[in-house]
């Protein structure tokens, strides 16, 4: 793949408009809530859009056409099981308490309802995953751009880096919620035209659904026996596992995400930003599962004169990473190619920006001011938080840098991460709908779900993966080992917790309004229009959802 | 116009704008962006751009 004159130069605009925002919104920074939670100030279609965006990230768009290739149309169930009815759910039951409880962040709202040491407990694993997590973006942003233009892998390390860098530090959360909704239209719009002419190219849905096995081309028909479909998992193990466990515990507890709604203007908008995300979430997998259908299809004998084909890795295996990369080098000319290239390079400057300002929160206001420093100015935090900025990127870059020397430390970190996150959402949910959940209760679910998960990971193999204590228990692919690791960690987080909790004292009841269900005035929506009250807009969406799933059962 | 150029729909219509020009122009002055899909894509992008200017709040986002 080669670049042009008029393709660098779309480059060199995206990064000058990115960084112009930046320099923009640094005149509106006046405080720390300002630089690390926009104070409060954002109108709703662009949290909504952040919200979104803030997901589609590197590992959505390359790992969801990814997917797309190796499982099929299956893997719509990460939006049509998974995202919409937990987005739905945050919206009508869980921003109340996180936008009307006042507190800054995810780990800030542990601590109010339950007490230091869950808060210290969440805030250190997230602040740790973040920023490795940007780091793992970066790396990949840098060795894809090596592959696929043989760009040089410091050179791109460090201008992305100092790119998301400058617009950061300069405008905080505020200038990366911005960028997200650019890097939104641009990853829509981008990749549009090249769904439009590869469907084309390939005679239409029709014509894919002919010559692809039928296990690539339902969501449901084949999910009831694990052996007669690509992820190898029964319907009960998605439902659970990815429907409820994974899903609720990324779109429900991940601040990195649940943050794009707490900077919302009010709380009928805090509530609405996840459900109006959600509308174009319903919509996504045409952007990013679509594709790798399609590039599957056109690998089949009756297409391979179309000429396309995805690259193999070292093993000789399809390199299903490559299948975005790989269609946009067959079916863009020089212009649209400079605007695919641009969309890639934000979706991974938008998952870096995201983990960034993210862990900036989360570090200033959850580590440093709880644990560390007090009772300082406000302009103190502010420098601590644009010194923290700084320090991630950092951070980002030396962890890109020991991800080339090991290539096992990505699989390594998002293992481990998962072990983390998998058991995150049954304490969330004790917590706010239980107020009998103490706070003893609540860390030693966490760390119980933590063990379950580890230990489960040991006990079972799937693709050559997991099985370090004993091979016991082989799954046919890592998908629907990751949906049964976060099953058994959520389950032992959820008996520990009310093991735990009903042995130790509760904390008072006039502790626990605006943090808990049965102790918090709910929000009234009788004098908003049907179309602005969350309860409609949810279960429209949920009904839509249920149609799109019978349509391509 | 300041006011204008701090609303961020008015940003992003500007940046597809700019984008769809560069694809137009160059379908039109030269060889290496005469394919059809640059045409189409950029006469998106601009309808778009526009729309997003022109709806760009008076007051900044």
């Amino acid at each position: 793949m080669k670049l042009h004159i008029a393709d660098y130069l779309i480059i060199l605009v995206y990064f000058a408009f990115v960084i112009t925002v930046g320099f923009i919104i640094k005149r509106k920074i006046k405080s720390s809530n300002d630089f690390l939670s926009s104070g409060r100030n954002i109108p709703l279609w662009i949290t909504s859009l952040a919200f979104i965006s803030a997901n589609l990230g590197a590992q959505e768009v390359l790992g969801m056409v990814a997917s797309g290739a190796k499982y099929g149309i299956m893997t719509v169930h990460f939006y049509w099981v998974g995202a919409i009815f937990a987005m739905v759910f945050l919206g009508v039951f869980m921003m109340p308490f996180y936008y009307g409880s006042r507190a800054r962040s995810v780990p800030e709202y542990l601590s109010l309802r339950f007490d230091e040491k869950t808060r210290g407990l969440n805030a250190i694993s997230f602040a740790v995953m973040t920023v490795f997590s940007s780091g793992i973006s970066l790396y990949a942003l840098a060795k894809l751009l090596e592959i696929i233009l043989g760009w040089d892998f410091d050179v791109s390390i460090w201008i992305a880096a100092g790119v998301v860098m400058i617009y950061t530090f300069l405008g905080g959360l505020t200038s990366a919620v911005y960028n997200e909704v650019l890097q939104f239209f641009l990853i829509v719009l981008g990749l549009s035209p090249l769904v439009i002419v590869a469907l084309q190219d390939a005679g239409g849905w029709a014509n894919i659904k002919a010559n692809l096995q039928p296990q690539l081309t339902h969501a449901w028909k084949y999910m009831g026996d694990p052996d007669s479909n690509p992820m190898g998992i029964q319907f009960m193990s998605l439902l659970f596992g990815l429907g409820f466990v994974m899903s609720f515990g990324y779109w429900c507890t991940d601040f990195l995400v649940v943050q794009r709604a707490m900077i919302a203007r009010n709380m009928g908008d805090a509530q609405r930003t996840p459900i109006v995300a959600a509308i174009p979430k319903l919509l996504m997998p045409l952007i990013v599962v679509l594709p790798g259908v399609i590039a599957i299809a056109l690998m089949q004998p009756a297409l391979v004169s179309k000429g396309f084909q995805i690259p193999a890795n070292k093993e000789g295996a399809i390199d299903y990473t490559m299948a975005l990369p790989s269609l946009i080098a067959h079916y863009y000319p020089t212009g649209l190619l400079g605007v695919g290239i641009t969309a890639l390079i934000a979706s991974f400057m938008s998952g870096m920006a995201g983990n960034v300002t993210a862990f900036n929160s989360v570090f200033t206001f959850d580590i440093y001011q709880a644990y560390f420093v007090k009772n300082k100015s406000d302009r103190h935090y502010l420098l601590v938080g644009k010194f923290v900025t700084i320090a991630g990127i950092l951070i980002s870059i030396a962890t890109a840098y020991v991800a080339k020397g090991f290539n096992n430390i990505n699989d390594f970190l998002q293992l481990v991460f998962s072990f983390v996150n998998g058991p995150l959402f049954a304490t969330f949910l004790l917590g706010m709908f239980w107020k009998r959940t103490t706070g003893h209760g609540a860390f030693w679910g966490l760390v119980a779900g933590t063990f379950a998960a580890a230990l489960t990971h040991g006990l079972t193999i799937a693709e050559g993966k997991g099985g370090w204590i004993a091979p016991l228990y082989p799954i046919r692919s890592g998908m629907g080992q990751a949906f049964i690791v976060a099953s058994v960690s959520w389950i032992a987080n959820f008996f520990t917790t009310i093991f735990v909790s009903l042995l130790t004292k509760p904390k008072p009841e006039a502790e626990l309004k605006g943090l808990v269900y049965s102790l918090t005035e709910k929000p009234k929506y009788n004098e908003q229009k049907w179309y602005l009250r969350v309860v409609p807009l949810g279960l429209l969406l949920l009904a839509i959802t249920i149609a799109l799933n019978i349509i391509f059962f | 116009m300041q006011n204008r150029l701090t609303s961020l729909s008015f940003i992003i219509g500007l940046f597809f704008s700019i984008v769809s020009l560069i694809l137009l122009i160059g379908y039109l002055a030269g060889d290496a962006l005469k394919e059809k899909i640059n045409l189409y894509s950029g006469f998106i992008f601009l309808v778009f751009g526009v729309f997003m200017m022109m709806s760009g709040n008076r007051k900044p986002d």
